[in-house]
């Protein structure tokens, strides 16, 4: 298999050199072009995102070189100073196979089990797809690269559970209460992080939401961007009484939610929960408060306990993942092997030496005893004289790179579906 | 059908085993595939239950309730009854292990000691007697499977409260779906024990002619019911819930429980019969 693969990822290079090597979607252009006509491979993949960049070629098997992938990386992205070779991982056959499909599965990325990857790598491929600089091999290879990362998904539990801050917040919410739409939520101060819990909660479909911020400006900036009703700092404490969730993380020295002012709104609330997430540092909600029955207060620590313990279950996954991985290389390589040359040519005989078989033996008896010798030959000779021209063209073009005679086999078998016996 | 009887005898532990096999997996591996043969499988056990139930009223005439064997496997067959009616309500799959584990072990052990009745004493043998242990049974496994709601929202409670975010938290639906299941269980619980109360206090003075109002098993149901009673009133009118309101199930199921056990035994004058 001529496969032949030069990646770089957060793992072998800084980000400042990941995000020098980041292909737009302009560039592919022309690069999809070089790599064909100028290096000479014949089919090509480039996966580039934020912390990776990965090229997948087919290339011919006497002249391939990892150098050419190098340097076209390099001069493409005019980084040769200061770009060093140690920054690629080089892979070829199998391991660039196997490559591949951890990337799919989401276990080579940042984040053990980020969706995204998938896809981002579906994004490559048809964009490659549209460029047609993919071929048999690399259709084969990234298919099965998607079907990993549907199986990963579907078969293990890789991508459960939250692992950040803001969705670890929202699966909370989701653990207290039944319904998010018959839900108030109040935003206290303007962060990222509080932004970001707000916009989930607002995608997992709260009812209302409020922000509150010392400066109503920015609040109002807040509200433009994500929808929402802007409240008065001043008031809050009013409006803490109505509301379910409470998010704060304002810059603060003291505590802005003091325990003694629970006390009369818990007092309107009766028995409702009230779920405050402090992601504040210093903490703007007095501990204390976690005293009362139905307040459930977490902080960024009891946060990150949850992020932890998501994480360590998804690595627990890992071997899961691994086996599918496994099963589907030995799949593409049993499809690769089938792709040989003699094997083909003796399934394809069989195929049409089995009909031959079974019309004749359908209609034998139509015919005198002295005639049936005759009609086996003529039979048979029949199906050589179809056999002769495909297989003397195959023949003859096998061991010759220039011919995609691969390519035909593949063709071959799938028009006579001889791809079932693999 | 003493041979139909024989061989459900044998089918129903490995029924419900097969239940308690496939929700045990939805909780431990979340295969959320299997949601909706879980619920067929489960509708099917409790057909077959009835079916074992109704030809062993017919083959044996009074009905199963007149030995602590034949109670199992009442009480079995209204354990599923009423976590089925309750998982077609809530839509909520996960928890069934939970309230399947009571119910196989009751049918187990029945299908174990179960015998083919012989005498029954005069006294049992009224069908306005079966209606009474029929409702009464179906009334304290519907607050015992609310009960046991209540322990399960009670164990979230602590997870989240305290940080301690442990398998509970990953497979339980949320506080409040807990609490309305719990609720929902506890209610119709209470109606039918209700309806056991009501039936049993008109059968009493035909079976013994003399009526003992004093009796501990009286007083001690009056007040089950009564504390009941004042949870469910109190959560219509005063709002109650959350966590109060669950402890209150959870506290009226553990009185009952020692109402039906200890004081059965022990103090009881007339409610004995095995």
């Amino acid at each position: 298999m001529n496969l032949l693969s030069i990646g770089t990822n957060h793992r072998t290079a800084p980000v400042d050199i990941r995000e020098q090597l980041y292909f737009t979607e302009k560039e592919l252009d022309g690069a999809y072009n070089a790599l064909l006509k100028k290096y000479g491979f014949k089919e090509a993949v480039i996966i580039s995102t934020c912390n990776r960049t990965e090229i997948y070629t087919v290339a011919d098997p006497f002249t391939m070189r990892y150098g050419d992938l190098f340097d076209f990386i390099v001069d493409r992205k005019g980084t040769r100073e200061f770009t060093k070779p140690e920054y690629f991982y080089r892979q070829f056959a199998s391991g660039a196979a196997n490559h591949l499909f951890r990337v799919a599965s989401g276990i080579d990325s940042m984040i053990i089990g980020d969706i995204q990857i998938l896809a981002q790598i579906k994004d490559a491929y048809y964009n490659a797809e549209q460029k047609k600089t993919t071929g048999f091999l690399t259709n084969r290879l990234f298919h099965t690269a998607f079907r990993v990362g549907k199986r990963t998904r579907t078969e293990t539990e890789i991508g459960e559970g939250a692992v950040s801050i803001s969705y670890a917040a929202v699966e909370l919410a989701n653990k207290i209460f039944a319904d998010l739409s018959k839900k108030r939520a109040l935003l206290i101060g303007a962060g990222e992080t509080g932004e970001l819990t707000a916009k989930h909660l607002k995608s997992k479909g709260i009812g209302e939401l409020l922000v509150t911020n010392r400066t109503r400006k920015r609040s109002e900036e807040l509200v433009n961007r994500i929808g929402g009703r802007v409240v008065e700092f001043e008031h809050f404490l009013e409006e803490l009484g109505k509301c379910d969730i409470v998010i704060s993380s304002i810059s603060a020295d003291e505590h802005i939610i003091k325990a003694p002012m629970m006390h009369d709104v818990m007092k309107r609330r009766g028995a409702e929960p009230l779920f405050i997430i402090d992601i504040g540092v210093p903490r703007n909600v007095d501990p204390a408060c976690n005293k009362y029955e139905s307040v459930f207060l977490h902080d960024i620590d009891s946060l990150q306990n949850i992020i932890d313990k998501n994480l360590s279950k998804r690595k627990a996954e890992i071997p899961k993942i691994e086996k599918i991985i496994l099963e589907e290389l030995q799949g593409l390589f049993q499809w690769y092997k089938s792709l040989q040359l003699n094997p083909t040519i003796s399934d394809l005989r069989q195929m049409f030496e089995f009909i031959r078989e079974a019309e004749v033996e359908k209609h034998i008896n139509r015919f005198n005893e002295a005639d049936r010798e005759m009609v086996e030959l003529v039979t048979k000779r029949i199906v050589n004289k179809l056999l002769h021209t495909p297989m003397t063209t195959l023949r003859m073009s096998n061991g010759d790179p220039q011919d995609d005679t691969l390519s035909h086999i593949s063709s071959i078998r799938k028009l006579f579906g001889l791809e079932r016996k693999e | 059908m003493d041979t139909i009887v024989d061989i459900l005898n044998i089918l129903l532990p490995l029924l419900y085993g097969g239940l308690l096999y496939l929700y045990g997996q939805s909780f431990f591996k979340s295969v959320s595939r299997t949601n909706k043969i879980k619920t067929v499988m489960l509708a099917a056990t409790v057909l077959i239950h009835l079916m074992y139930l109704l030809f062993r009223t017919v083959l044996f005439n009074p009905p199963p309730i007149t030995t602590p064997f034949e109670i199992m496997t009442v009480i079995a067959f209204c354990i599923a009854l009423a976590y089925l009616y309750i998982e077609v309500i809530s839509k909520v799959h996960g928890t069934g292990m939970f309230v399947l584990i009571p119910a196989f072990l009751f049918q187990v052990i029945s299908s174990l000691f179960i015998r083919d009745l012989g005498q029954v004493p005069e006294v049992l043998q009224s069908n306005l007697l079966g209606f009474h242990v029929t409702s009464a049974l179906l009334g304290y496994t519907a607050i015992a499977v609310g009960a046991m709601y209540g322990i399960l929202y009670l164990m979230l409670y602590h997870d989240i409260k305290s940080n301690h975010f442990s398998v509970i938290y990953k497979r339980l639906p949320n506080l409040e779906i807990l609490e309305s299941m719990s609720f929902r269980s506890t209610l119709f619980g209470f109606i039918f024990l209700s309806i056991a109360i009501v039936v049993g206090l008109i059968w009493l003075p035909i079976a013994f002619g003399q009526i003992f109002y004093s009796d501990p098993k009286l007083i001690g149901t009056m007040f089950i019911w009564m504390l009941y009673a004042v949870g469910l009133v109190s959560k219509k009118l005063a709002g109650w819930h959350g966590r109060k309101i669950v402890v209150l199930y959870v506290s009226g199921f553990i009185v009952a429980l020692f109402s039906i056990t200890f004081v059965n035994f022990f103090f009881s004058s007339f409610h004995q019969f095995y």
